[in-house]
């Protein structure tokens, strides 16, 4: 017998009764089951799908009419466009939460008009394609009827509206709580941790502390008028007042360890044009479809990358949620299609969550990438955090078979000042030592001392 | 602080009551301003067009 967990359905699909996603010879389907037939069809004919696809909102898709069902229930079979690289709200910085937000309740009020309401509003559902906040589950979509409420409000409000105020009002960091509760922040929890000032702001006023108060007052009663009637305009106002509420929202980057890291950093322009030219040519040679460029700051190599003739698609990932953020919004002013910033600490990567830990994938399950860019990193990692460099270049020979990485010597002002506030206790971190640990998991290609510096680029290819 | 036993609760209910009563308020609050808007056009104010984001080809 065929267990959900050797036949090719996927986990983070398995709690809707509407379809589910499967993959089979490696591409990815989503069965339409037969109890979503009218839904679909309404979305395919009312012309709300071709809208949708237009303003780049929702994941095209084609019907695969020659594909055999999954499972008894099927209605259709669709193949929708393959994302390159699927991302999680913990991941994202402030900017990146707010355009997911917005475009969600742009769906739902494109939705609206043409007779159909979002019935979910997670933001798990949301994935940034070519740069852009895309609605990835084409099955999100119900009949509205008029009278009826927005069934996805609760959600919206605890995935989106209570983690984007704490960001903006209380600590940009609090959007970790995203990895702990996987339905969103709590509302009590958000409204405890607000500054009492969010009172005054209506928006956060109604959406957050009185729908907690709310929550808690009617916790376990039966309300007998769930089936009250709301009409079309109140719908508009609520939607309205909540795009007004995330549009106010604002979290600018500055004042944090690295968001001018460019500026401070010790080498000369020569070294940098030095390691631009490097990384572009290796990364020609290797012609990766992914890279991962790990530390990335606020991008400006996995830029060099995303160049290459092979146009991969580079995640730019950093621990920094001002790097992340000034990333994304040059993203989003340059048009960058390839780049996609996120935020990672690397000591401490995202691990798998949800059902099973099978619905959110873990930093690792999602690679390995073609090429790893690991580039002013590695005196993070063996001194800062103190992992012996055959640890480090066991992970690194696990992130991707090509490693494009910089050794940084004790003798360099930056690592000079790490070492300044701690012991000493690391006689291997030479370049001998290096070139020893990563040998062991390492076929070194290249060996190219950086130019008007003390650095060195190696490129390497795991074994 | 007292804490109900948590498996039990569903804030499903007060999201439900809130929302209608946030929905509908609001919902009066637009009827108010059409009207508004009417009453302004009525004493010669020019009335304001209105943005149809469907015509826009990409979101914001």
């Amino acid at each position: 017998m065929k267990t959900l967990q050797n036949s090719g359905q996927l986990s983070a699909s398995f709690r809707d009764p509407s379809g589910f996603l499967f993959k089979r010879d490696n591409v990815l389907y989503r069965q339409v089951n037969r109890k979503y037939e009218q839904e679909y069809v309404r979305l395919m004919e009312s012309g709300l799908y071709e809208k949708l696809v237009k303003a780049k909102l929702l994941i095209p898709h084609v019907e695969a009419n020659n594909i055999e069902a999954e499972s008894g229930e099927c209605f259709k079979i669709i193949q929708p466009e393959r994302v390159p690289f699927i991302s999680y709200p913990y991941e994202w910085s402030f900017g990146q939460l707010k355009d997911a937000a917005l475009a969600t309740l742009s769906i739902h009020k494109r939705a609206l008009k043409l007779g159909m309401s979002l019935k979910d509003a997670s933001a798990y559902n949301i994935q940034f394609v070519r740069g852009k906040p895309t609605l990835i589950d084409t099955l999100s979509f119900e009949l509205y009827k008029e009278g009826q409420p927005w069934v996805a409000y609760r959600q919206f409000c605890q995935h989106f509206l209570a983690p984007l105020a704490l960001m903006a009002l209380k600590d940009v960091r609090l959007n970790q709580l995203l990895r702990v509760y996987i339905d969103g922040v709590p509302l009590d929890l958000a409204s405890e941790l607000l500054p009492w000032k969010t009172h005054l702001n209506f928006g956060l006023m109604t959406h957050i502390h009185l729908h907690a108060g709310a929550q808690k007052k009617y916790a376990g009663e039966e309300v007998k008028s769930r089936g009250g009637s709301m009409s079309k305009q109140a719908m508009t106002g609520l939607i309205e007042s909540l795009e007004s509420t995330v549009k106010k929202l604002d979290w600018k980057p500055g004042g944090t360890e690295w968001g001018n890291y460019y500026d401070i950093t010790n080498y000369s322009d020569a070294a940098f044009e030095h390691k631009k030219q490097l990384v572009a040519e290796w990364t020609d040679r290797i012609h990766p479809a992914i890279v991962w460029d790990l530390g990335a700051n606020n991008g400006v190599f996995s830029r060099v990358a995303a160049d290459a003739q092979a146009g991969p698609a580079v995640i730019s990932w950093d621990i920094d949620p001002a790097a992340v953020e000034q990333n994304y919004r040059q993203v989003k002013t340059e048009k960058n299609e390839r780049v996609l910033p996120l935020l990672l600490d690397l000591t401490n990567p995202s691990p798998a969550i949800g059902w099973a830990n099978r619905e959110r994938d873990s930093f690792g399950g999602r690679g390995p990438a073609d090429l790893t860019l690991a580039l002013a990193v590695i005196h993070h990692l063996a001194i800062s955090n103190n992992v012996p460099l055959l640890y480090v270049a066991d992970f690194f020979a696990g992130t991707g078979k090509w490693l494009v990485i910089e050794f940084v010597p004790k003798s360099d002002s930056q690592v000079r000042k790490l070492l300044a506030s701690r012991e000493d206790i690391f006689p291997t971190y030479t370049r001998e030592g290096f070139e020893a640990a990563f040998s062991q998991r390492f076929m070194v290609h290249e060996a190219v001392p950086v130019r008007e510096s003390e650095r060195v680029l190696y490129l390497m290819e795991a074994i | 602080m007292h804490f109900a036993p948590l498996p039990y609760l569903d804030p499903g209910s007060g999201s439900f009551l809130i929302q209608l009563l946030i929905a509908t308020a609001l919902g009066l609050a637009i009827a108010l301003r059409a009207s508004w808007g009417k009453i302004k056009t009525m004493f010669g104010a020019k009335p304001k067009p209105d943005a149809d984001e469907d015509d826009e080809d990409t979101a914001e």
